[in-house]
């Protein structure tokens, strides 16, 4: 289709706020599934975006409409990640469209995900088609919600749509609103081919397909292309467009969304925010913006079962050939055996690489604590990065120890101003500004290690706020922080898996807070057994689990022996599941009580 | 003892229900005792010529238990009824145990003297507390004096075998109203105790009291100490242990200087049908709910009191399941059951039954509970230390073989 019909687009909205259902309405309204067809919000297919309600994977899909105008438009939605963790993915999705719809619910208001997603869209200069979700529901306040988006955005007030995506009120307003609003892809047919890529996943046929659109130049089937950051040479085996279903055609013209099918094998080798070209007549500037994936929170994976090791590693490789920002590699602990240290995008994103391998792959595993990268200068001038607390150098050996720093935004009522400044300091964080939206909301800004960031931040956040603050971030930079290691011994042992990295002056308070936290989780043993922190070789926090001492079933007769042999087992079975420590048995959480150590 | 088995009734009424307790009992069915004590009969007939050997010589049982419920609450007609059906489908040897568990509250020296004669010789009375408040409590429906007076009553009419029932470990019970209702028991000399320690069982009534915040949780720690305590008190008191339970009257069959004292079977007042339980031998219970082991099998009947009246009375089985015993089970409930005993398990006689060695076949459990100081063994035998009594779960989950853990999860 020309260009000048094309409208390339995506939605903004915070979770819940009506993103999914929108889609739906939009593709039944074009006729792009069948209402009979529709399996309700078809754009997150995976189970765990379902459940979670976010989207992890963007994806595409083409919808033809014909406007009030009689002419006929192509309308390629490309929808966005819906979380902090995968801002980047954003950006790259973002610099596909020309434009994007906001979506706002009419009882919650703008939230700090949108916010920051919204400006995101902004610096692409994406035009905005604000959209007041849910005004079917009786406690919706469109016209405060939409007071908001006007001083916001700066755009006139009826230019702000009513909508129920629930309903179907306001969608054909939506519609006639990407044509008219949105400009048309400037795009050159002429010019060397220059394709984005703002995603792709692993076919079992296919493999590695890669989600594009064309910015200039037309992509055609058999092309032979190339990946300008990595110089890798790839065939166009299949070219194609989403509906939402994967078709094949024959070519990707100026301006369109589709796909393009390498034939490859892991999706590490095409990276979203990459360029593909024409191999024998290239462009010469890749669309900017590129940046590798780049991991930020790394984390120790143990099978329970240290004979469940080669099946862990298998898990990963699979995963991985869908996930270009895990990253893996074997790692040894005295504690828990031989594991894989794994980095994240974010904490989220660690979340459901455990959940699915625990669900899709049958393991029982344990997470250690998550840490971040830090960059150590040693005295003898070499840096060393350590994402792995236990393997942190001796004191003595280091000059200055540096640490990530995020850039953080908090979305908050004002009067909770109070209870999320105590919050940040006590998390070492540093004030950076305050702007009121109205005379009830305020944008927080703040500087914040991540490695205070990933310690229970967000769910603080959430109760100190009662659930009304919303977080965004983005990193910042490294800066040097006065950081020591706290190593955690269990019944005298140290144990690697537990240690940690603190700043020296909150060791004495996080210490103690450990032992008492792994006190509670760790059930009694047949021994006393003592937990301390240490740092260096000083013990600065000491607990005692005391030793169990009753554990028996006073009645035992003819009547219930199968009864008690069940409860027996259920015990053993119990048991088989916790991580022996010499002599003691560690239950898999406790490893994350770091992560739950509470204010 | 081939082809000996205990024999087992259990009677799920009850006048009230108490708040501890998760059995198969139940208040308000009165007017079914009746029909059940008939559908009893039945069901030992059925079964007494099932089981008969060979030459449809009747099975020879050595014991009988009348548990429950309240098996008390039974007329004095319908026990005779049920005895009778049980004598006539069994051979019961001469000195066969009778026992009749029976709750305080009936002082009538005559009715007591009915069941003497009747051949009811030892009974268990579930006296539970010395203490008023305790009682009321656990809505024990009986009060000291009841408990006194039944116990006076019975002596009287002839019982020289006589179980208390005491229970510890209470919500808000201390050490020092454990002490005096253990002294107050002993006062009374009985034959027999069993202490049990309070298991808070899902869905009882104290379990809502307890998560309603009315009664806290009983602390284990304290529970463990009022277990010392009653150990060295009935120690002193003449009494031996020999279950982790259970204690008896430290008489003895025979004194040779040969016979250990505290072996269990010379304990002239030790239960005869509770032992069966523990050396894993053949049993078989009747009523609702009851469970049997025989013939290498285990099965238990429907629980429900009604359905196992209206099924018994259409001629149909009142078997609700069962479950075959692996040898490998067998032999590791054989271990668990046993150690639940002072004298613990004797590598020779297990050999004999087993054509397998204890010590080989669990060797890494009993070296582990060993080293844990739960288990301690000579030559002959393996036993419980006291330490391991009070932490003997964690001594028998070991013993258990690693296929059923399988199937548990």
């Amino acid at each position: 289709m020309e260009s000048t019909r094309i409208r390339n687009f995506c939605i903004i909205a915070h979770i819940d706020h009506g993103k999914s259902t929108l889609t739906d309405r939009l593709l039944e309204a074009t006729g792009t599934i069948d209402k009979r067809e529709m399996v309700e919000q078809v754009m997150d297919q995976m189970d765990l975006e379902r459940e979670k309600g976010i989207t992890i994977k963007a994806k595409a899909v083409r919808m033809f409409y014909r406007a009030r105008d009689e002419n006929e438009y192509e309308l390629n939605l490309i929808d966005t990640p819906g979380h902090v963790d995968f801002t980047y993915e954003v950006s790259r999705a973002l610099a596909a469209c020309e434009g994007a719809v906001l979506v706002v619910d009419a009882t919650q208001g703008i939230e700090a995900q949108t916010l920051a997603n919204l400006y995101l869209a902004l610096d692409h200069n994406l035009a905005i088609v604000p959209v007041v979700n849910k005004i079917d529901l009786p406690s919706a306040r469109p016209d405060d919600i939409a007071h908001d988006i006007e001083r916001l955005l700066n755009v006139p007030n009826d230019q702000i749509i009513r909508a129920s995506a629930k309903t179907g009120a306001g969608v054909d307003r939506v519609l006639e609103a990407i044509v008219a609003r949105i400009p048309a892809p400037v795009a050159d047919a002429t010019l060397p081919l220059r394709a984005l890529i703002f995603d792709s996943k692993y076919d079992a046929y296919k493999g590695v397909v890669a989600y594009v659109r064309v910015v200039d130049g037309e992509l055609h089937k058999n092309n032979k292309l190339r990946l300008m950051s990595s110089g890798l040479e790839v065939d166009a085996l299949e070219v194609g467009l989403f509906r939402p279903k994967m078709v094949a055609g024959d070519s990707l013209g100026a301006g369109e969304v589709g796909y393009v099918a390498t034939g490859l094998k892991s999706v590490r080798e095409i990276q979203v925010g990459d360029t593909l070209t024409h191999a024998d007549h290239p462009a010469h500037v890749p669309v900017p913006g590129f940046r590798p994936a780049k991991p930020m929170v790394f984390a120790g994976f143990y099978p329970v079962e240290t004979n469940d090791y080669p099946l862990l590693r298998d898990a990963l490789d699979k995963l991985k050939l869908n996930d270009a920002s895990l990253t893996y590699e074997p790692e040894t602990s005295a504690a828990l055996g031989f594991g894989f240290r794994c980095g994240f995008l974010g904490l989220l994103h660690m979340d459901i690489v455990q959940e699915r391998l625990e669900r899709e792959y049958d393991l029982n595993l344990i997470a250690t604590a998550p840490s971040v990268e830090y960059h150590v200068l040693k005295h003898d001038g070499s840096i060393v990065t350590v994402d792995n607390p236990a393997e942190m150098p001796g004191g003595e050996e280091i000059a200055k120890i540096e640490e990530p720093w995020m850039h953080i935004q908090v979305f908050t009522p004002q009067e909770y101003i109070g209870p999320i400044m105590d919050l940040v300091v006590q998390r070492r964080g540093a004030f950076d500004k305050m702007e009121y939206l109205d005379a009830q909301r305020v944008l927080l800004t703040y500087f914040i290690p991540l490695s205070e960031l990933i310690i229970d931040f967000y769910d603080q956040l959430k109760s100190r706020t009662r659930g009304y603050a919303s977080l965004d971030y983005t990193f910042a930079d490294y800066r040097a922080s006065d950081l020591v290691k706290m190593t955690i011994l269990v019944n005298d042992e140290p144990v690697d898996a537990l240690s940690m990295i603190v700043h020296k002056d909150y060791a004495y308070a996080r210490g103690a807070a450990l032992c008492k936290r792994l006190k509670e989780v760790i059930p009694q043993q047949l021994f006393p057994v003592p937990i301390q922190a240490a740092l260096g070789g000083r013990i600065i926090a000491r607990e005692t689990i005391r030793a169990l001492r009753k554990d028996v079933l006073a009645k035992c007769y003819g009547g219930d022996v199968t009864r008690k042999r069940k409860l027996l087992e259920k015990q053993k079975a119990g048991k088989k599941r916790m991580k022996r420590l010499g002599t003691v048995e560690i239950p898999q959480d406790a490893f994350m009580a770091v992560l739950k150590l509470g204010d | 003892m081939l082809g000996s088995v205990a024999l087992f009734v259990f009677v799920p009424f009850c006048k009230i229900k108490c708040t501890y307790c998760d059995f198969n009992t139940y208040a308000h069915l009165s007017r079914w005792i009746e029909p059940y004590a008939d559908a009893l009969a039945r069901e030992i007939s059925w079964r007494g010529e099932r089981v008969a050997q060979g030459d449809a010589a009747p099975l020879r049982a050595k014991t009988i238990y009348f548990g429950g419920g309240t098996p008390s609450l039974l007329p004095f007609p319908l026990i005779e009824k049920i005895l009778h059906a049980l004598q006539n489908s069994f051979a019961l040897v001469a000195d066969a145990e009778i026992t009749l568990e029976a709750n305080p509250g009936s002082a009538d020296v005559s009715r007591w003297r009915d069941l003497r004669a009747l051949g009811v010789n030892r009974l268990s009375l579930g006296a539970q507390s010395f203490d008023e408040a305790v009682l009321r409590r656990l809505n024990r429906g009986h009060t000291v004096a009841d408990t006194l007076e039944t116990f006076d009553a019975a002596r009287r009419a002839g019982f020289d075998n006589i179980n208390l029932d005491l229970i510890y470990g209470l919500p808000l019970q201390t050490l020092a109203d454990w002490r005096a209702t253990l002294e107050r028991a002993v006062a009374l000399a009985p034959e027999h105790l069993s202490l049990y320690a309070l298991q808070v069982e899902e869905g009882t009534g104290l379990a809502h009291q307890i998560a309603r915040g009315k009664y806290p949780m009983p602390d284990d720690d304290l529970a463990a100490e009022m277990y010392e305590l009653a150990e060295e008190t009935l120690d002193a008191a003449g009494y031996a242990q020999y279950e982790i339970s259970n204690w008896a009257r430290r008489d003895v069959f025979r004194i040779s200087k040969f016979e250990v004292v505290d072996r269990t079977e010379n304990l002239k007042f030790a239960s005869r049908h509770n032992l069966t339980y523990w050396r894993n031998e053949p049993y078989l219970g009747f009523g609702a709910g009851a469970h049997s082991c025989f013939g290498g099998a285990r099965y238990w009947n429907i629980s429900s009191p009604v359905e196992y009246i209206e099924r018994s009375g259409r001629g149909e089985s009142v078997v609700a399941g069962g479950e075959g015993i692996p040898r490998e089970v067998e032999m590791a409930e054989t271990m668990i059951l046993g150690l639940r005993l002072n004298e613990g398990i004797a590598f020779e006689a297990f050999a004999a039954r087993y054509g397998e060695d204890a010590r080989l076949r669990y060797a890494r459990p009993l070296r582990e509970a060993r080293e844990f100081g739960l288990v301690e063994m000579s030559e002959w035998r393996v036993w419980l230390t006291p330490r391991g009594r009070l932490l003997s779960n964690e001594v028998f989950w070991r013993l258990l073989p690693d296929a059923t853990v399988q199937n548990a999860a």
